[in-house]
C-alpha cells in the first residue's frame, strides 16, 4: 500500500491523527522535500513521528520514482508531503504511476496554503488563477503570471501568488554537465516578489500606453509562515510591499481583486501597515 | 652592426605615416625566412655575408635544426629611403613630408600549413603582406590560403618571385620560358585576389603588377632582388623615357626591335620581348660568365654594369663569386625595402578600411573613431594576437599591435578576454601594464611607451589571457573581432604523466601549451582524460615536444592520435519524437532532418550566421536550399557554441508562452550539438524542427530545470530515428614530385583511402603536382610512408578541407562507424554499447 500523506502547514503536529497512525506502521517513510518546507526541520518529525524518514528530493521523485515505489505491493510506503498532496503542488504523475502498476493506494488530506489563504479575509469563493512567481535570473525573467493576475483582477477575482523555493536546485550552468552543482536553498521574499511585479509594470508601461488595471498604489496582502504560531499577515501599496520584511520563509502575495466585499475591508484592516492603506480600504 | 638606435625606432613609432607593418607569407619550402634575412642584413643586425644562410626569425633549435618556421617572429627595423624613391610614394597618408626613414615592423611566418594560425595571428597586427612564390614550384596550396587569408582580413599582398637561381642554374630555363613562368605566377595571384575582392572594394585596387613595381624577383638565398623600377632607372637616361613610363614597357607584351629601335606592341621578325632583352638579359650574362668560368668576359661585364668587389672577394670563382657579383649588383635588402615603402599601406592609410573589419562596437564610438584614425591620443585600443614564450619559464610576452591611443609602462588598463561583453564583468580584468618592449628576433628592448599604428610585447598580462584579448582604457570599449582560422584542430591525442605524481606539472604545462599556440586546444574530457587537439600530425609533435621539454618539464605517456568525428543525420525522423520533462507537465514533439547539401559550409563560411537579419537570411534560405519562408524566419539558434552549422527551427502554431521556454531549449539544443548521441561528439549538419509544445500552467514548473534536459533528450531521441551517421574530417593532399615518383603515391593514396582527382604537370617544370582526398584518420605516418615508397622525391602538403560520411550504420554492430563510435565511448569513459532510443522518447 501506498500512502500520500499532507502535513498540513504548521509544525509536526499539523499532521492529522489517521496520517500519523499510519505513518509509525509503515516500512519506510519519505519526506518529499523540494515544493514546500515546513518551519521546522526534518529531525523535528523524526523526534515526533519516532521513526527515521528518507528525503526525497527533486531528482529522486522525478527522475527516479520506481526506487521510491520499489516493493509497493508487498509493503506500506508513505510519501509525506507539506501541505495537501494534491495542493499547490501536484503529484498527480506519481498517482498515475501507481495506477499504471497496479499499486493500491491512499491519499491522506490536510491543510494547504491554497485554503489557508483565506485567513487574510478575502473569500476563498473570489480567487482566481493561481499563480507562480519564479525568481528571475538575468536571462530568464518570464512574466505570463502577470497576464494571469490581470486577468483575475479584471474580473474583480483575487490572485493567490506562490513564491518561488529553490532546494537543490542545479545551477544552470552544471545542468549540461555530468556533475551536478547545487544552488544554495532560496526563498522568495514578498519584497523580492513586490519588486519582480513593479518591474513588470514598468516594463508593460514603457511598451504601450494600455490601460493598466494594476499600479504602483493598488494594495496587496503579504503572508508569511502560514499555519504557524508566528505567522505575519500585512496590507499595503505594491510599492511599500517592496520594502516590507516579513522575516523567515514561506511567503506567499495576495493581489486583492479591483473591488472588495465590506466584510472584506474590514478583515483587512487589522493589517494595515499605516493610515493611508487605511483610508483606501474605508473607501 | 645594427645601423639603429631603439631611440630612434621609438622615435619613428610616432610618424606613424612611415610604419609600415607587414607579414612574409607563403607556401612551406618558398624561402621566406631566408629572404627575411636579407632585410635583416640591410638593417644591419646580421652580416651580409650571412644573409640567406642564418635564417634570423627561425628563433628556435628546432626551427633551425628542421630548416621549417613554426613559430612566427617579429622584428623592428629602421630603413632610411633615397630622394629618388620618395617620389614614388604620392599619397600623402603614405609619408611624412619632412621623414626620409621608414620603421619597417616585419613577421616572418610558418608555411607549413600545420601552423597557418600563426599566420592568421600574424595577419592581424600588420597591413600588407609580402607573398613570397617559389617561382619553380608556382602557386600551390598554402600559398592560395594564405593569400585568401590576408585578402579577408583586408591585407595588401606585393608578390616576391623566389628562387630565380633555381630556375637559371638547375632547370636551365630559357628567357622567353621564365617570362612565362613569371607571367603565369602573377596571374594565379591575381585570380586568387580577384576571387575574394574587388578593385571598387574599401582597398582599392589589389591585384599585383611588376610594371608597377609590386613583383619582385630574385634569390633569396643568394641574396640579390630586383623590381622593374631598378631596370628601369638604369636605362631610363640611355632611352631618354620617364622611369615610369618605362617600367611599363618592360613587362608584358611589349617587344623592342633592336635594328629599327623600334617598339611594338606584338612579337615579329625581329624583335624581342623587352623584359627577356633588357631584364634577364644582362642577368643570363652574368651567370653564364662567371658559371662557366669566362673570365675576361666576366671583368668587362662587371665594369659595365659598374659593380666593384672588394678585394678579398676577387679571388672567389663559381657559385661563390656569382652570389657577391649578383648581390652587390642588385642588392635584395634594397629592391624588398623599396617595394614595402612604395607599395605597402601605412598604419594611417590600412585603419581607415580595416576598422569595421576589426571592431565589434559601434562602429561611431570612441574607439572606433581612434581606430579609424589611427589616433595616438585617443583611447587605447591594442589587439593582442598571441603569447611569445620569454626566457622565464612559465611567463609570455603578450603580443599584439596597438590600434589607437598610447600603451605604456605602468599605465592601469582594462584586459578583455574573448568571452568579455560590454557592461559585464566576465572576463574582464583591471591592472597595471608592467612593461612594453620591442620585439626584436630573437631580442626584445624595453621601450617607454607605444603609440597606435606599432606592434610591440607587454609583459605582466600573460595571466589575464589565455590566448588573445582586447586591451584598452575606454571603459565602454567593445572587443577586438576574433582571429577566424582557416584550419580546425581535428587531431587530438590524450596525454598522460609516466610518473603519476607529475600529474600538476602536467596540468600546469597544457595550461603555458595553450598559451603558447593560437590554435592549440587543451581539454580535460569529463573522464579525467587530458587532451591536446591540433592541427596535424607535425603541429601535435611539435606542440607534445614543448610540452614535454618547455611547459611540463616531466616525461610524457602519449596515446595514439585520434580525430574528432562529427554525428550526422542522413534521413529524416521516422516519427516526430515526445519528450516529457521530469515532472511530465511539459512535452516537446520535435523532428530531425539533414541539413541540404552545402548549408553546412555556407553556415562554417559565415554565409549564413546568427547575426545575419533573420528576414535577408530567409530569403536567402529559400531562394537556395528551398527552406519554407516562414519557417527559415524562425531559427532559433545554430549551436554549437552559438555558430554552429547546426540549427533549431520553430515550426510550430499558436503556442502561447514558447518565448518564456526558447532560452531553456536553446540551452538544450546547445548541449545536444556539442555532444551527440553517438558519443558526445559534435553535431554537424542537423535541422531540428520543433512541431509542438506542451507547457505547465506555471511558469515556475517550466523553468530551466524542466526544459533543458527534456530538449536534449528529445533531440537525441529525433537524432536516433533519423538514421544517425558519422562524418569524418578530410585532408586536401597536394603532392610535388618527379613523374617517376607518381606511381608510388597511386600505391599509398589508395592503401589509406584516397583518392586523386587532379594530376599535372607544372609548366616549364619536370615536376608533377598530384591533388587528392585523403581521411585526416588515415594521415598519421603518411608523410614517411609517401617519402620511403617514392624515393624521398614526394613531399605532401595536407590541410583540411571537409568532411565526409562515413559509410555504413553506426548502430548496426560490425560495421566501420560502429566501431568508431564503440572506440570513442570507451575513450570518453561512457557506457559501452549503443544509446537506447527509450531512455529519450517518451510514450503519449
Amino acid at each position: 500500500m501506498f500512502y500520500l500523506i499532507g502535513l498540513g502547514l504548521g509544525d509536526a503536529k499539523d499532521i492529522t491523527v489517521k496520517g500519523l497512525e499510519i505513518v509509525k506502521k509503515c516500512d519506510r517513510v519519505y519526506l518529499e522535500a523540494y515544493t514546500s518546507i515546513l518551519t521546522i526541520g526534518k529531525e523535528n518529525l523524526e523526534e515526533f513521528y519516532g521513526r527515521k524518514l528518507l528525503v526525497a528530493d527533486r531528482e529522486l521523485v522525478e527522475n527516479n520514482a520506481d526506487i521510491i515505489l520499489e516493493n509497493a505491493d508487498k509493503e506500506d510506503i508513505a510519501f509525506l508531503v507539506v501541505g495537501d498532496p494534491f495542493g499547490a503542488t501536484t503529484h498527480t504523475d506519481l498517482v498515475l504511476r501507481l495506477q499504471q502498476q497496479k499499486i493500491k493506494f491512499q491519499v491522506i488530506h490536510n491543510a494547504s496554503i491554497i485554503n489557508a489563504v483565506g485567513c487574510c479575509g478575502l473569500q476563498l469563493y473570489s480567487f482566481g488563477e493561481i499563480v507562480s512567481i519564479p525568481l528571475w535570473t538575468e536571462t530568464w525573467q518570464p512574466d505570463s503570471f502577470y497576464d494571469k493576475i490581470l486577468g483575475n483582477y479584471k474580473r474583480n477575482l483575487h490572485t493567490l501568488c506562490l513564491l518561488d523555493i529553490k532546494v537543490k536546485e542545479p545551477t544552470l550552468d552544471s545542468i549540461v554537465k555530468k556533475t551536478k552543482f547545487y544552488m544554495p536553498p532560496k526563498f522568495m521574499s514578498v519584497s523580492e516578489a513586490a519588486d519582480q511585479l513593479l518591474q513588470i509594470l514598468e516594463k508593460k508601461q514603457s511598451l504601450s500606453d494600455q490601460e493598466l488595471t494594476l499600479t504602483h498604489s493598488s494594495l496587496v496582502v503579504g503572508l508569511a509562515r502560514i499555519g504557524a504560531n508566528d505567522q505575519e499577515i500585512c496590507i499595503c501599496s505594491l510599492s511599500k510591499m517592496r520594502k516590507i520584511d516579513l522575516g523567515l520563509p514561506l511567503h506567499c502575495l495576495v493581489i486583492p481583486g479591483n473591488s472588495l466585499h465590506p466584510l472584506e475591508s474590514e478583515f483587512l484592516l487589522q493589517y494595515a501597515v499605516d493610515d493611508k492603506e487605511l483610508q483606501l480600504l474605508k473607501h | 652592426m645594427v645601423n639603429f638606435t631603439v631611440d630612434e625606432i621609438r622615435s619613428m613609432m610616432d610618424k606613424k605615416k612611415n610604419i609600415r607593418n607587414m607579414s612574409v607569407i607563403a607556401h612551406v619550402d618558398h624561402g621566406k625566412s631566408t629572404l627575411t634575412d636579407s632585410l635583416v642584413s640591410k638593417a644591419g643586425i646580421i652580416a651580409g655575408a650571412k644573409a640567406g644562410e642564418t635564417r634570423f626569425t627561425d628563433t628556435r633549435k628546432d626551427e633551425q635544426e628542421r630548416c621549417i618556421t613554426i613559430k612566427s617572429t617579429a622584428i623592428s627595423m629602421f630603413f632610411a629611403l633615397e630622394e629618388k624613391d620618395l617620389i614614388f610614394i604620392t599619397n600623402p597618408d603614405q609619408r611624412d613630408k619632412d621623414e626620409k626613414g621608414f620603421l619597417i615592423n616585419l613577421i616572418d611566418s610558418p608555411g607549413h600549413v600545420d601552423f597557418s594560425s600563426e599566420v592568421t595571428a600574424a595577419l592581424r597586427v600588420t597591413d600588407g603582406a609580402l607573398v613570397v612564390v617559389d617561382c619553380v614550384s608556382g602557386v600551390c596550396v598554402q600559398t592560395e590560403t594564405v593569400l585568401r587569408q590576408a585578402i579577408a582580413e583586408r591585407i595588401k599582398p606585393v608578390l616576391f618571385m623566389n628562387k630565380m637561381d633555381r630556375a637559371l642554374l638547375e632547370l636551365q630555363l630559357a628567357s622567353e620560358d621564365l617570362y612565362q613562368t613569371f607571367q603565369r605566377i602573377v596571374e594565379n595571384v591575381n585570380v586568387i585576389i580577384a576571387t575574394y575582392s574587388d578593385d571598387d572594394g574599401p582597398m582599392g585596387e589589389v591585384r599585383v603588377d611588376p610594371s608597377k613595381g609590386s613583383v619582385g624577383f630574385g634569390s633569396g638565398l643568394h641574396g640579390w632582388a630586383f623590381t622593374l623600377k631598378q631596370f628601369s632607372e638604369m636605362y631610363a637616361e640611355k632611352f631618354g623615357i620617364d622611369v615610369v613610363k618605362l617600367m611599363n614597357r618592360l613587362w608584358g607584351e611589349s617587344f623592342f626591335n633592336p635594328k629599327s629601335k623600334k617598339w611594338s606592341k606584338q612579337k615579329e621578325q625581329d624583335n624581342k620581348r623587352s623584359f627577356c632583352m633588357y631584364v634577364l638579359e644582362p642577368i643570363y650574362k652574368v651567370f653564364d660568365c662567371i658559371m662557366n668560368y669566362k673570365k675576361d668576359q666576366c671583368e668587362d661585364l662587371l665594369k659595365k654594369l659598374g659593380i666593384v668587389l672588394k678585394p678579398e672577394d676577387k679571388d672567389k670563382d663559381g657559385k661563390a663569386l656569382l652570389k657577391v657579383v649578383m648581390r652587390t649588383w642588385l642588392p635584395a635588402g634594397e629592391a624588398l625595402l623599396q617595394m614595402i615603402a612604395i607599395h605597402l599601406p601605412s598604419p594611417v592609410t590600412a585603419q581607415k578600411y580595416r576598422m569595421e573589419m576589426l571592431y565589434e562596437g559601434p562602429l561611431d564610438d570612441e574607439a572606433a573613431i581612434g581606430i579609424k584614425n589611427c589616433d595616438p591620443n585617443g583611447p587605447l585600443m591594442m589587439y593582442i594576437s598571441k603569447m611569445v614564450p620569454t626566457s622565464d619559464k612559465g611567463r609570455f610576452y603578450a603580443f599584439g599591435r596597438v590600434f589607437s591611443g598610447k600603451v605604456s609602462t605602468g599605465m592601469k588598463a582594462r584586459i578583455m578576454g574573448p568571452n568579455f561583453q560590454p557592461g559585464k564583468k566576465e572576463d574582464l580584468y583591471e591592472k597595471a601594464i608592467q612593461r612594453t618592449i620591442l620585439m626584436m628576433g630573437r631580442y626584445v628592448e624595453a621601450i617607454e611607451d607605444v603609440p597606435s599604428g606599432n606592434i610591440c610585447g607587454l609583459v605582466g598580462v600573460d595571466q589575464f589571457l589565455v590566448k588573445t584579448g582586447t586591451i584598452t582604457t575606454f571603459k565602454d570599449a567593445h572587443n577586438m573581432k576574433v582571429m577566424k582560422f582557416s584550419v580546425s584542430p581535428v587531431v587530438r591525442v590524450a596525454v598522460e604523466p609516466k610518473n603519476p605524481a607529475d600529474l600538476p606539472k602536467l596540468v600546469e604545462g597544457l595550461k603555458r601549451l595553450a598559451k603558447s599556440d593560437p590554435m592549440v586546444q587543451c581539454i580535460i574530457e569529463e573522464s579525467g582524460e587530458h587532451i591536446i587537439a591540433g592541427a596535424g600530425e607535425l603541429h601535435l609533435e611539435i606542440c607534445l615536444k614543448d610540452l614535454e621539454e618547455d611547459h611540463a618539464c616531466i616525461p610524457i605517456k602519449k596515446s595514439d592520435p585520434v580525430v574528432s568525428y562529427r554525428e550526422t543525420v542522413s534521413e529524416e525522423s521516422d516519427q516526430i519524437c515526445l519528450s516529457k520533462s521530469p515532472n511530465k507537465h511539459n512535452r516537446l514533439f520535435m523532428r530531425a532532418q539533414p541539413m541540404p547539401d552545402g548549408l553546412a559550409e555556407d553556415i562554417d563560411n559565415g554565409d549564413v550566421n546568427p547575426r545575419d537579419d533573420f528576414k535577408i537570411r530567409a530569403r536567402y534560405l529559400s531562394e537556395k536550399y528551398d527552406y519554407d519562408v516562414t519557417e527559415a524566419r524562425k531559427i532559433w539558434c545554430f549551436g554549437p557554441d552559438g555558430t554552429g552549422p547546426n540549427i533549431l527551427v520553430d515550426c510550430s502554431k499558436g503556442v502561447q508562452y514558447l518565448n518564456e521556454i526558447k532560452d531553456s531549449m536553446v540551452a538544450g539544443f546547445q548541449w545536444a550539438a556539442k555532444e551527440g548521441v553517438l558519443s558526445e561528439e559534435n553535431l554537424r549538419g542537423v535541422r531540428f524542427n520543433i512541431y509542438d509544445v506542451t507547457l505547465h500552467a506555471d511558469a515556475i514548473h517550466r523553468g530551466g530545470g524542466q526544459i533543458i534536459p527534456t530538449t536534449r533528450r528529445c533531440l537525441y531521441a529525433c537524432l536516433l530515428t533519423a538514421s544517425p551517421r558519422l562524418m569524418e574530417p578530410v585532408y586536401l593532399c597536394e603532392i610535388q614530385c618527379p613523374e617517376i615518383a607518381v606511381g608510388g603515391i597511386y600505391g599509398v593514396l589508395n592503401r589509406r583511402r584516397g583518392h586523386v582527382f587532379e594530376e599535372q604537370q607544372v609548366a616549364g617544370t619536370p615536376m608533377f603536382v598530384v591533388k587528392a582526398y585523403l581521411p585526416v584518420n588515415e594521415s598519421f605516418g603518411f608523410t614517411a610512408d609517401l617519402r620511403s615508397n617514392t624515393g624521398g622525391q614526394a613531399f605532401p602538403q595536407c590541410v583540411f578541407d571537409h568532411w565526409q560520411i562515413l559509410p555504413g550504420d553506426p548502430l548496426e554492430s560490425g560495421t566501420r562507424p560502429y566501431q568508431v563510435v564503440q572506440d570513442t565511448r570507451k575513450r570518453k569513459g561512457l557506457k559501452e554499447g549503443l544509446p537506447d532510443l527509450t531512455s529519450y522518447l517518451d510514450k503519449l
